[in-house]
């Protein structure tokens, strides 16, 4: 069964900025400081543009493997497959670490148990060896759940948002801005995740249009996000490492009620743990489409990533901040090289397919 | 298979054979000629009084021919029909129908006398309505075919009969209705009903694990109700129903879980009044499931979670209690499901003083001896009475709430998030004759929305439910 | 055929083993969990300077039990020296078995000592703790934050909770308080302002009131502070202000009055006018900085008052009508300007910024910013501006 055309825009406008709201906003707060919004802006136009080019390649219907196949081979195309499965296990990294700090964080008052974690794996795997059509129909739910959660915690926000904070505009220099826009690459991948998505969904007319847009509203999300998370910490923004979770806590009614502000929050962090198995997930669908769609091999598949997974974050479990330092600001190239560089691929090489196809067709 | 013979006392015999049990009666006579006629029939199931105005009286005046046409035509019982294998006779005998052979025929007559006893149409006491209809369905099917009928009189309706159980023979009707029900769903049913091959159904619910997609599942996936007005209306949206005789619980198909959410008395009330308590039932619902296992980890790992003044009065509270706060709310919620358990079997007599020992012994004692403490007690409590907003799943519920009481207790709130996560992948993952069991919310069906949680008002609710895909779209004009 | 078997039953399975590790472990019940019974739940923290470091007392609250049936909390005082703050609090939990838990930490109250010393030098520990809320309220006190943790409050169970009292959104309405948070302080201070304010908490004794007597439950008393039979009231009418951390000054009441019209929150607060009592209907207030004919901050206050207290006898009809006279108009502007022209003073002597006037700079214009960053405020021109309105 086909995912929708809706939940693909659910997907990019509702779900997708979950994922960039735990450690970006301080990585960025600590590069960018009150410009962080325009390494942001340009990230989100290009996942834009990049989201477009995605959902109009798959406008044929074929799957990523089919259009490689149809041109190279089926070697190549199962090659091309695995280094991309390879390159979404990498993604899964930061956000893995963003959210086992976030559980620690979050759901504890003090340090827990590593094993409070690791139940973690055995919700990816379950979500992993789960049907496409399942995938999107918890979209459709996270949308909802995240949309009313993000307006909760973001109503209860504004009052004590000086917005005033963001000024003056272009403070942080071309170097700050380059650095924001460098290290926060390891969470703007959002059409790589959507290119083992190509030829399961339904192409309906204008998607790539529609998918763009919702990206881009997906995006202005996350800018008000930040424009109120540096407008309440303003100069200690950058300590503030899970800001979603403590921007509400001002409002002066919770001295009153409680902390009413966890529903909202735990709404978005429910969202954010399956945006976390999200890249884990599309590794395994890259992969299935590679070597035979079928149940055995998706369970397989699941069980290997995740377990392997949960022996990476046990060997990194004593350096999470470095860890995630080094792939943010060692190895942030490697994002733009799948996320920008497979499409653009992959559009060159089916338009000189369609182009020998033609010359091809005119000779006979 | 064996039939009938023209020797009447052989083909008696044998149906005797068939039939040895002592309620099985056999009465001979003869008629106007002086042709030997014999009757088997059972006797606790079988309407005498008609049997002897219908059937003896006139023929023993029959001075007719000895064809069963003619003999039938003589017989003024309404339902006559002919048969001539022994083993439907005896079925049909069994089924409360007598069973007449006569010298020098080879068919015998079933003449239909039934006389099932069965409990007049009253209240359903679980579906218990302040304004709408009070109609309940009972145990004979054909009397709930007739509350159907009544509601649903067109053409369209149809009722097929089908019999499951390899002993008890139930009978079982599918009913739809002709052009709006999906027919491939129908089809469906239908040959997995045929496919059953079971000694006894005594309840319709041993036909909603058969037509189960997913037999194991932990969410019920066939729609149930006792009244024919949700019924008729279910099947109105293009649902299938299945009734079967001894079950007083219709079930309809394909099902979602919103069903569950809406009540018949939703259509007779006003539609904010109607929103403004499916959201009720919905809050109950979730308070239900999530209220102890909340306070388990806000005692244990996110302290948080409740405003420090109540925090330290739950401190104080359970300065004294031997057990964890985790064990302590196991213990008040075994506690709990085994009155509430104990309090549906009991006579009702004795259920009264069940209460009283429950809530005092139980609760009062309990409390001051410090063996639990008073807020375990009333957070439980809370969620028994959220339970029942939704009494239709309260099974699922409670298996529920258990699971996230244990899940709270060991991982804390994490624990309660995953396991929230893996019950949506599961439910939205779930689907029965092709309908998804969480819609219109998983998938998302905008259209469908507005007879789900919120309930739009009757007059722009123009046309069916855009999930189940029912072929004749438009409700009303 | 077996082997699909083993298949169609393995999700069950797994359902049943995962349902089997979960009770295993909601029995065992225990990856280092700190549950309620074993948590100090620290409801204020102060902190004063000591030779070595610091020492930081925390008032804990304490649960009444079951049988209690009067409502209050209680509470009570352990203290811990260190090094830094955080010695202090391992030191807390070495003594007492309990793990501290600063989640429901709402109040700081730092010793004159450890204010004037820096209050991030304390307040690190605060900032850097996920576990701490940066909502808490700050303040300093008169002398040694365990004396005032530890005294008997004439007005509440413990003492963190009557300083809340007077630090609450009422309080800060009158304009006789001005409250800060955690996370306010810690802006100002990183910010290029690098000032800030705390209020400034003193305690006397109540006349005519000994502790024995008073006070629901309170298990007072840690830290030996000999004023434990005494009960206390707490005043925070005063203003303690920080530049780059460390307390600078003091403002006086009249001052923090100002200082609180001038952020134009005051609703109902009252004002002194010679023999009379002024109440705030509204409050505009502003305190804005031009950098154009050279560097110059202008303050204003704009009020709508009507009267509420007068010392002499008045007409019954002058009472319903509550009209301001002019004369008292003018007292208490002219009351008000000398607030305000001294507040400045204050400021500018100390080198507070406490109107943020050179972020504001900052925000509107980087240019202007680098031109009178290194400029004190002694040499801005200030212009200050008030208009008192009465009712009609």
């Amino acid at each position: 069964m086909k995912l929708s055309a809706r939940q693909i825009c659910f997907f990019l406008a509702a779900v997708a900025p979950a994922g960039k709201l735990v450690l970006m906003p301080s990585v960025l707060a600590a590069r960018a400081g009150n410009d962080l919004l325009f390494p942001v802006l340009a990230q989100i136009a290009v996942q834009a543009a990049l989201v477009f080019a995605v959902l109009l390649l798959a406008r044929d219907g074929r799957t990523v493997y089919a259009m490689i196949a149809d041109m190279a081979g089926g070697l190549i195309a199962r090659t091309a497959c695995i280094v991309f499965a390879a390159f979404l296990l990498f993604a899964s990294f930061v956000p893995l670490v963003e959210q086992k700090l976030l559980v620690q964080s979050l759901f504890y008052d003090t340090l827990p148990s590593y094993v409070a974690f690791a139940p973690f794996f055995l919700f990816s795997a379950f979500l992993c060896a789960k049907p496409l059509a399942a995938l999107g129909r918890v979209w459709d739910v996270l949308a909802l759940l995240f949309l009313t959660g993000f307006a909760g915690i973001l109503l209860l926000s504004v009052g004590s948002a000086d917005y005033g904070a963001l000024a003056p505009v272009g403070n942080a220099g071309a170097e700050r801005f380059g650095r924001g826009l460098a290290e926060t690459t390891g969470w703007f991948y959002d059409a790589a995740l959507l290119l083992p998505l190509a030829g399961k969904f339904e192409y309906k007319k204008g998607l790539a249009w529609k998918g763009a847009l919702c990206s881009l509203l997906g995006g202005a999300l996350i800018l008000f996000f930040l424009a109120t998370y540096y407008g309440i910490f303003q100069e200690i923004a950058v300590t503030q490492l899970f800001a979603f979770a403590h921007m509400s806590k001002y409002f002066s009614g919770i001295t009153a009620l409680g902390r009413i502000d966890y529903l909202f929050i735990f709404a978005i962090a429910f969202v954010m743990t399956f945006c976390a198995a999200m890249p884990v997930q599309a590794a395994a669908d890259a992969l299935t489409d590679a070597f035979g769609r079928t149940k055995p091999l998706a369970v397989s598949l699941s069980v290997l990533f995740n377990a392997a997974l949960f022996a990476v974050m046990l060997v990194f479990n004593f350096a999470p901040s470095e860890t995630i330092a080094a792939v943010t600001r060692r190895l942030f190239w490697i994002f733009p090289l799948f996320t920008a560089g497979a499409p653009l691929l992959l559009w060159t090489a089916v338009g000189i397919g369609r182009l020998i196809g033609r010359k091809t067709h005119a000779k006979k | 298979m064996k039939q009938v013979n023209a020797n009447v006392d052989e083909s008696a015999a044998a149906l005797k054979k068939l039939l040895p049990a002592d309620d099985i009666l056999q009465f001979c006579f003869t008629d106007g000629t002086g042709r030997r006629m014999i009757c088997l029939f059972a006797d606790a199931v079988t309407d005498k009084d008609l049997l002897g105005e219908q059937v003896f009286r006139p023929l023993m005046q029959y001075t007719g021919g000895e064809k069963a046409k003619q003999v039938a035509a003589h017989v003024t019982a309404p339902e006559v029909r002919t048969e001539r294998a022994l083993e439907k006779l005896a079925a049909e005998v069994l089924a409360g129908n007598p069973v007449l052979v006569w010298e020098g025929m080879d068919e015998g007559l079933v003449v239909g006398t039934k006389k099932v006893p069965a409990r007049a149409v009253t209240e359903p006491p679980t579906d218990v309505a302040i304004k709408g209809p009070r109609e309940g369905f009972v145990e004979d099917v054909k009397l709930n075919t007739a509350l159907v009928r009544k509601r649903l009189k067109t053409g369209e309706l149809r009722i097929e009969f089908l019999t499951v159980g390899r002993r008890s023979q139930t009978s079982v009707a599918l009913c739809w209705l002709d052009g709006t029900s999906v027919q491939s769903t129908v089809d469906e049913i239908r040959s997995k009903l045929s496919a059953i091959d079971i000694d006894a159904v005594p309840d319709s619910s041993y036909l909603a694990r058969f037509l189960s997609g997913r037999p194991y599942s932990l969410v019920k996936q066939v729609g149930t109700t006792e009244k024919p007005d949700i019924f008729c209306a279910k099947i109105a949206e293009g649902r299938v129903g299945v009734l079967a005789d001894g079950s007083p619980i219709a079930l309809t198909l394909p099902y979602m879980l919103i069903e569950d959410f809406q009540s018949g008395e939703d259509y007779f009330v006003p539609a904010a009044r109607a929103t403004f308590t499916r959201f009720l039932r919905l809050f109950a619902l979730l308070v239900a499931i999530y209220l102890p296992a909340f306070y388990i980890a806000s005692q244990l790992f996110k302290l948080q979670l409740l405003p420090v003044k109540l925090l330290l009065t739950i401190a104080g509270s359970i300065r004294d209690i031997p057990l964890s706060p985790s064990l302590e709310m196991l213990l008040v919620l075994l506690v709990l499901e085994v009155l509430n358990e104990a309090s549906i079997r009991m006579p009702k007599y004795v259920g009264m003083a069940l209460s009283v020992v429950g809530a005092l012994v139980l609760g009062e004692t309990a409390v001051s001896a410090g063996f639990v403490s008073t807020p375990a007690i009333i957070i439980i409590a809370f969620s028994g009475i959220g339970l029942y907003a939704v009494p239709n799943l309260i099974e699922e519920t409670s298996v529920l709430r258990l699971m996230m009481l244990l899940a709270a207790g060991s991982v804390g709130t994490y624990g309660i998030i995953l396991l929230s996560a893996f019950v949506l992948i599961y439910l939205v993952s779930t689907e029965n004759y092709g309908v998804p069991l969480a819609a219109p919310f998983a998938p998302f069906i905008r259209r469908d929305l507005r007879d789900a949680l919120m309930k739009y008002n009757l007059i722009s609710l123009k046309e069916r439910s855009q999930t189940i895909g029912s072929p004749n779209k438009r409700r009303q004009k | 055929m077996r082997k699909n078997k083993f298949l169609h039953s393995l999700p069950l399975k797994l359902w049943l083993l995962l349902a089997a590790i979960l009770v295993l472990t909601f029995f065992s019940n225990d990856f280092g969990l700190v549950d309620i019974q074993k948590t100090a739940i620290i409801l204020a923290a102060g902190i004063d300077r000591t030779e070595e470091g610091f020492e930081l007392t925390a008032q804990i609250a304490v649960p009444k039990g079951s049988d209690r049936t009067t409502g209050g909390t209680s509470s009570m005082e352990i203290g811990g020296q260190g090094a830094t703050v955080s010695d202090c609090v391992s030191q807390i939990y070495a003594k007492t078995g309990w793990v501290p838990k600063f989640v429901f930490c709402d109040l700081i109250l730092l010793g004159e000592d450890a204010a004037r010393a820096g209050a991030f030098d304390a307040l690190d520990f605060f900032l850097r703790n996920e576990y701490a809320p940066d909502s808490c309220l700050l303040a300093v006190c008169e002398g040694r934050a365990a004396d005032i943790l530890g005294a008997k409050s004439a007005v509440d169970d413990a003492s963190s909770l009557a300083l809340e009292k007077l630090f609450s959104d009422a309080a800060k309405k009158s304009g006789r308080v001005m409250t800060t948070t955690l996370r306010e302080f810690a802006i100002g201070y990183y910010g290029v302002s690098a000032s800030g304010s705390m209020p400034y908490v003193r305690m006397q004794p109540q006349q005519g009131a000994q502790g024995a007597q008073g006070g629901a439950g309170a298990q007072n008393g840690g830290q030996g502070s000999g004023q434990n039979e005494q009960e206390m009231i707490f005043s925070a009418e005063q203003t303690a202000i920080f530049t780059e951390g460390k307390m600078a000054g003091i403002l006086d009441e009249a001052e923090t009055l100002a200082f609180s019209l001038l952020g134009g929150n005051v609703y109902g607060g009252t004002l002194p006018a010679e023999g009379a009592t002024l109440s705030v209907l509204r409050n505009d207030g502003s305190v804005t900085v031009s950098a154009e004919d050279g560097i110059s901050a202008a303050l204003n206050i704009s009020l709508k008052v009507r009267l509420v207290n007068r010392s002499t006898p008045a007409a019954p009809s002058d009472v319903a009508k509550g009209a301001v006279t002019a004369e008292e108009r003018a007292a208490a502007e002219k009351a008000l300007e000398e607030a305000m022209r001294s507040l400045w003073t204050r400021c500018a002597e100390t080198g507070c910024d406490l109107f943020f006037l050179y972020r504001e700079l900052y925000r509107r214009s980087r240019a202007d910013y680098g031109k009178w960053k290194d400029t004190p405020l002694s040499a801005f021109a200030v212009e200050i501006s008030v208009s008192v309105e009465g009712l009609r």
